[in-house]
């Protein structure tokens, strides 16, 4: 049977590079076309709620911006090993806390949580409101496609790239782009 | 790779809240809410095109998607007095009860519940007594033996591999932690069967709205769902049917599981039936509206004051005159310019950093003030506001609990212990019970409307030139919610979103009265300052919809414990 893969954007597209995740999940999802057992979701900061995205499923592929050492527009990844070692915050989870691992661990208990994660980290450089993505968030964004399209390559996943006009964030400010609904 | 990563950007967080708490002998005497966070992020609607405002506001919060979605359409429709079509608003209605379901499944079970159930008991349970336990509380099936002895030994198996994970920050055999290591197991067994029920709740709002988290069939003046009850690609009977055997479900759970265990737990928990009340001022608004142009909602609207339940004041309608004109928005003790309070039609958002003063500004919240006083909203205001009109569905639901809490725990509970921190989970399952069985009132609605050969779904929009105003209101799952909008030649002048968790987690006003949060903690009894359970059980009763930090002081003003609240 065929693994079961959603490819996930997380972040807020209303702050600047925080939205770089959806951003390249829009791309995935506008310009190629997967096997069937692929679904592509920006789900936007979930918090907890991302339980329900990765009950079910097999494999994880999730595009995050991070915050870390790296210079910003660097793409870091991390395996389901990484992100479960630094365990849940100080508390409880919140309902707006990202909550990566603690949805982690809570899919983990009901058995039904993915084995394999690949969290594509980009590190971002300005989280303002309704900003633009900074240039190197945006560079960023194209490497992150290219992980996403080499893990499935690894996982033996077909797609195929569609030839269509290249997608373009419907958040952009104003005088950049006029929003269409989807 | 040794680099230490935050998945949690600060930015992500929509707000932290921050609660300061100050102790002396073992009970709070004074608090503090305040937002750690600026966002003003109703900046970026100005010159936009109303039409398009749901899908930005949306993405106001990551939870609370389809919420913000929902009160922005309905603010544009209240501006061009804009009729919705009876197939819209029942698919509307549809889409909001399916999520507030899933929200108080996941707010209970997931967000609020461990802080009075124990799971480091959980291993001296005994199954078989809990199982019997459970089946003499409530019909559901899944409380044998097995099931539970299954559930314990995931708890043991966590306990033994000396990483606690999920549960490594709980305040396990804290005090004021008093269930028996049976009920402990009953209720964290249904902590993991809430996860596939609020999965459920989920799907309907993934079926109807195409998409979850955001969902894309909403459009000012109707939904964009094309019906046809023999396509597949549409609405069609086959999807309705799915959608009917999920709702099904999930008020099956809500009925034999959650509001059988609110109330066990809270009978077990007496005391705190008289700890938490604080504002006693409850707001909430009408919704899930019956025709076209909403004169009538199934769920009812209007305001208490003071714990005056006889003098209850009802809302005709969901944008009413007397609530346009009543609510205010304070910046006393908020990190903003101004000096008075002000309509959010003409609220301004100029920010005044001065960092956290006690006795001046100390929050990025505003207090938003109905006729100048502090409102409680959230599930107690609606279930409060609607028993006190004798609105039928609220009553037997509030006091078939009401019963169920007063036979276990032996006492005489009366509609006056809800004004309390258990009040507020009660009053949310109750509220549970209720849209559980208006789901199906609303799918027969809209099934009926379409059998009769009504199609249309939407009805198109029109701007004018000039200036108008529409207030679009919601009774999301943590209380009312209402987006402000100004037009100007059909572009977006002004936009303000007066969210449930800034009434409730507002600070100071020009009074000097606290907010909700800030007023149900004073003299709270705390165990143990250090550990300060009490001080969680009651902001999370609330629901709170931001990360929170709480600071624990005491009298004189030395930080004693730093604690996170989420």
């Amino acid at each position: 049977m065929k693994k079961k893969i959603t490819i996930g954007g997380i972040g807020s597209v209303l702050l600047g590079d925080d939205g770089i995740g959806p951003y390249v999940a829009g791309i995935l999802d506008s310009e190629y076309q997967f096997d069937e057992c692929v679904t592509v979701a920006d789900l936007g900061t979930p918090g907890l709620d991302l339980v329900a995205h990765l009950s079910g499923i097999d494999v994880a592929i999730l595009i995050d911006s991070v915050k870390n050492d790296a210079a910003p527009g660097a793409v870091t990844l991390y395996r389901k090993e990484d992100i479960l070692r630094y365990g849940p915050g100080p508390m409880r989870v919140s309902p707006h806390s990202p909550a990566l691992s603690e949805s982690l661990m809570v899919a983990d208990l009901t058995g039904e949580g993915p084995t394999e994660i690949l969290l594509i980290g980009i590190t971002g450089e300005q989280y303002e409101v309704g900003a633009e993505f900074s240039a190197a968030a945006k560079r960023a964004a194209i490497q992150a496609v290219e992980s996403v399209l080499s893990e499935l390559d690894r996982l033996g996943v077909s797609y195929t790239k569609l030839r269509t006009e290249p997608y373009s964030a419907w958040w952009n400010p104003i005088a950049e782009a006029h929003p269409t609904i989807a | 790779m040794s680099t230490r990563i935050t998945i949690d950007p600060i930015t992500r967080i929509e707000g932290h809240l921050r609660v300061d708490v100050e102790v002396e002998n073992n009970a709070v005497n004074n608090a503090w809410a305040s937002c750690t966070m600026w966002r003003g992020i109703e900046t970026i609607l100005r010159g936009r095109d109303p039409r398009d405002a749901w899908m930005f506001t949306q993405r106001f919060c990551g939870v609370c998607t389809t919420v913000h979605a929902m009160a922005s359409v309905r603010s544009v429709e209240d501006a061009l007095k804009l009729p919705v079509p009876p197939n819209a608003q029942y698919v509307r209605n549809l889409i909001l009860i399916a999520h507030a379901l899933h929200d108080h499944i996941v707010h209970f079970y997931q967000l609020s519940a461990l802080d009075w159930v124990d799971i480091l008991q959980i291993p001296k349970a005994d199954p078989a007594a809990a199982s019997r336990l459970g089946e003499s509380l409530s019909p559901w099936t899944h409380n044998s033996r097995n099931e539970l002895k299954a559930a314990q030994d995931k708890v043991k198996a966590v306990a033994a591999s000396g990483q606690l994970g999920i549960f490594q920050n709980g305040y396990w055999g804290h005090p004021a932690m008093r269930l028996s290591p049976e009920v402990n197991l009953l209720a964290f067994a249904h902590y993991i069967q809430a996860l596939e029920y609020q999965r459920k709740a989920l799907q309907v709002v993934a079926m109807l709205g195409s998409k979850t988290p955001h969902i894309q069939n909403l459009q000012v003046g109707g939904v964009s769902n094309a019906i046809d009850l023999n396509s597949q690609s549409a609405l069609s009977m086959d999807k309705l049917e799915q959608i009917r055997l999920l709702l099904s479900e999930v008020a099956q759970f809500i009925n034999q599981v959650y509001f059988v265990d609110v109330c066990a737990v809270a009978a077990m928990y007496p005391e705190w039936f008289k700890i938490g009340s604080g504002v006693t001022n409850y707001l909430a608004v009408p919704d899930l509206p019956l025709d076209s142009e909403a004169k009538a909602y199934d769920l009812p609207g209007g305001v208490i004051m003071q714990a005056n339940i006889a003098g209850v004041q009802p809302f005709k309608t969901a944008s009413d005159a007397v609530f346009r004109e009543s609510v205010t928005e304070d910046v006393t003790h908020s990190y903003y310019e101004g000096s008075k309070p002000l309509q959010p039609w003409a609220g301004e958002t100029e920010p005044q950093f001065t960092g956290w003063t006690a006795d001046k500004k100390y929050s990025w919240v505003k207090s938003p003030r109905y006729k100048g006083q502090p409102m409680q909203v959230g599930p107690l205001s609606q279930v409060l506001v609607g028993y006190a009109q004798g609105h039928p569905l609220t009553r037997k639901y509030a006091d078939q609990c009401l019963q169920q809490v007063s036979a276990i725990a032996k006492v005489n509970a009366t509609p006056a212990v809800l004004h309390s921190t258990l009040g507020r989970h009660a009053a949310r399952a109750i509220r549970a019970a209720m849209l559980a069985e208006l789901a199906d009132k609303h799918w027969n609605l809209l099934v009926t409307n379409i059998s009769k050969g009504d199609l249309t779904i939407c009805n198109p929009p029109e701007f004018g030139s000039g200036e108008t105003e529409g207030v679009g209101t919601h009774e999301a799952p943590r209380g009312t919610l209402s987006h402000w909008i100004v037009i100007k030649d059909g572009k977006i002048k002004n936009y303000q979103a007066v969210v449930p968790s800034t009434w409730n987690a507002s600070p100071r006003d020009e009074n000097g009265a606290h907010g909700p949060y800030e007023a149900s903690l004073l003299h709270t009894p705390l165990a143990r300052p250090q550990e300060p359970l009490e001080v969680i059980r009651t902001v999370h009763s609330f629901d709170p919809c931001m990360a929170c930090a709480c600071h624990t002081f005491d009298a004189s003003g030395k930080q004693i414990a730093s604690v996170k609240v989420l």
